[in-house]
């Protein structure tokens, strides 16, 4: 399916901020933008004020500690909480206010983990990715199937599609399940720390395979990552969140330091580079004492 | 089941085909409901068949045409409509535990019906009466659950504690009902049972068009009850709305539990099992495995009625009693029980 969603093709330019978006000639306007978002449940807040544009074919990786509002971010923007404050535009809509499955037809988002479904096969699971462009009636019948056989391809899955979900293991699974976003065929793909509960080699694999289908399909990817090397090696674009803020924003070179380690991830450590890419590589030494993040903290408020 | 699995060749290609079980299930459902026509008292195996060939004399016939074949497919209704009602509450509720008996619905009916009794609103005389106080006991229990459930609608451990606590509630109710005003009290105890005793054409003529209508309704919602399934996050992020799929699924076992309540009471572990037993032969696909489940039930209550009435009438004879009537709801009871302790046991090994 062409979709207008051009340029930024080469997959490296999308460091360069597109230029607001107000005139339609000029550049795509921004896929994703955050406008002063804000969300909290009562007594606690998880967000404050993000500003934050994503332009089409970038690459971002979410880095923060636990509870810093990262996965808070992607729902929000995928259209599933309703912000407290200030608004996400999708394409240009307020995402609280689309319709649940046109939400879904702009967004993809792959949650963190998602229950066992007992005798589910692996095309009926990644068949399921249909339902927002299909609807409730539409996936009744068969037909379209090309668009789910082209996502178990892509995650190179096709071989097990008929054996039950339940039998796979933990990396075999999740790439499962990143052919069900797939399948919903939207031009966004977010991701909720992909790579957690997996082992080095499935890390890698699940990565690389989100790399290669972003450059392939021209998506815009938007991942949540616990591993600042690998956020540091895969993406173009890191954007630390702390205490629901933008902490920082920008290619890895930049980010990626060792104040960065200290004021975002609450560790002293050594950052270097790596020998043969270049990208920038760190080496968590100590986690820093409670009395030392709060320092931070007054550092930064 | 295990030796189909294994055995190599075109016969379990065959097999694997929805189609060739569909087909198989439904042969068997005409096995059954053959034996639940012969198998009751008063009509030997030679009187039916002389009235099936339009030979019998006027007393068989009337027992054949105007008392045992509406009791048979009142049975096939109720049970397919239990069977499916099960296979959507266990889907909505993501709960392999949950049916109606265990969610308010089935108990809510019962408190329905036996106050409708009760009152004197309504009577085994007015059918009309008891379905319509069945359905309204049945969406007040549901509702209630609805509301105890509040957020954490999606939640299967939590739905399952507030539906557990809702039955017994209503359970306690009806009891309150039945000490308060026990009315025919005979009649009343078969509602708690379940029991397809004395089933009429009058039953028959209101309880298909409700299950059709329900049950087609209910297989509209197979995407939407698919995604459930798949748990709210992954449904919402596929772009269900997972509080209106699954207020909508719920509407449709509420209905399809009331129906087949008010037709033959409170039959005990069908709506629980059936479903079990639709995924094992048809699949997660609810497209094929909704109408499965509707057969299967259909099977396994006509199958327990006819049981139940040929171990009536050995019993008869062993007790060397006068009359004495095994009721259906007391062997679906019985042969359920064993086949949850089965099921509970697979989940904890798969843990």
């Amino acid at each position: 399916m062409a979709r207008t969603r051009a340029v930024t093709a080469d997959g490296k330019s999308g460091m360069t901020e597109a230029p607001d978006g107000m005139d339609p000639v000029a550049g795509p306007p921004d896929v994703v933008r955050a406008e002063g978002l804000g969300f909290g449940y009562p007594g606690r807040e998880v967000l404050r004020g993000i500003d934050l544009s994503i332009g089409a074919g970038e690459l971002v990786a979410l880095i923060g500690l636990n509870g810093c509002g990262k996965s808070t971010f992607l729902k929000l923007a995928a259209g599933l909480l309703t912000p407290s404050a200030g608004r996400v535009l999708l394409e240009g809509d307020d995402a609280a206010r689309l319709p649940r499955r046109a939400a879904a037809r702009r967004v993809a988002l792959l949650h963190q983990s998602a229950p066992a479904v007992p005798a589910l096969t692996v095309r009926q699971l990644v068949r399921q990715g249909r339902y927002a462009t299909r609807g409730p009636l539409g996936m009744l019948r068969d037909g379209d199937d090309e668009v789910t056989a082209r996502a178990l391809a892509d995650v190179g899955v096709t071989g097990w599609a008929d054996r039950p979900v339940d039998a796979l293991s933990g990396g075999e699974r999740q790439r499962v399940r990143l052919a069900m976003a797939l399948a919903q065929d939207a031009p966004v793909l977010f991701l909720d720390e992909p790579t957690t509960y997996l082992d080095l080699r499935h890390q890698l694999e699940v990565l690389q395979t989100v790399v290669r289908l972003r450059a392939e399909r021209r998506l815009t990817v938007v991942m949540v990552l616990h591993d600042l090397n690998h956020a540091a090696r895969f993406a173009d674009r890191i954007v630390a969140l702390r205490e629901g803020r933008v902490a920082a924003d920008g290619p890895p070179g930049e980010v990626v330091t060792e104040r960065l380690l200290a004021e975002v991830l609450g560790v002293r450590g050594r950052v270097g580079a790596d020998a043969v890419g270049g990208w920038p590589v760190c080496y968590p030494d100590h986690p820093l004492d409670p009395l030392q993040l709060l320092r931070n903290e007054n550092h930064i408020h | 089941m295990s030796v189909l699995k294994t055995a190599p060749g075109p016969a379990r290609r065959a097999w694997r085909s929805p189609a060739v079980r569909m087909s198989a299930l439904a042969a068997l459902a005409a096995l059954v409901a053959c034996a639940d026509l012969f198998a009751g008292r008063g009509v030997t195996g030679e009187g039916v068949r002389a009235v099936l060939l339009g030979t019998g004399d006027p007393l068989a016939e009337h027992i054949v045409l105007q008392l045992r074949l509406p009791r048979l497919l009142v049975a096939l209704v109720a049970g397919a409509s239990l069977g499916v009602a099960g296979l959507v509450l266990q889907s909505a509720l993501r709960n392999p535990l949950a049916g109606p008996e265990v969610t308010g619905v089935t108990p809510g009916a019962v408190l329905g019906a036996v106050a409708a009794t009760g009152l004197g609103l309504a009577g085994w005389d007015s059918p009309t009466a008891v379905v319509v106080a069945a359905c309204l006991g049945g969406f007040a229990g549901a509702g209630l659950l609805w509301l105890l459930a509040g957020r954490e609608k999606g939640d299967p451990e939590q739905t399952a504690v507030y539906g557990v606590l809702v039955s017994a509630v209503l359970a306690g109710l009806t009891a309150v009902v039945l000490l308060v005003a026990p009315g025919e009290l005979g009649s009343v105890v078969q509602w708690l049972i379940g029991s397809t005793e004395g089933r009429v054409w009058q039953h028959w003529h209101l309880l298909w068009p409700w299950a059709a209508v329900w049950g087609a309704a209910a297989w509209l919602l197979a995407a939407p009850l698919t995604l459930l399934r798949c748990g709210d996050e992954q449904a919402s992020a596929a772009g269900l709305d997972p509080g209106r799929g699954r207020a909508a699924a719920l509407v449709c076992a509420v209905a399809l539990t009331a129906g087949a309540v008010s037709a033959v009471g409170a039959l005990g572990f069908v709506g629980l099992l059936v479903p079990h037993l639709a995924l094992a032969v048809f699949g997660a696909d609810l497209r094929i495995a909704l109408p499965g489940a509707a057969l299967l039930g259909a099977v396994v209550v006509c199958g327990a009625d006819a049981a139940a009435q040929l171990l009536s009438r050995l019993l008869v004879v062993a007790l060397d009693a006068d009359r004495l009537t095994l009721p259906v709801g007391a062997l679906t009871t019985f042969v359920g029980a064993g086949l949850l302790l089965v099921v509970a046991r697979r989940r904890t090994d798969e843990r």
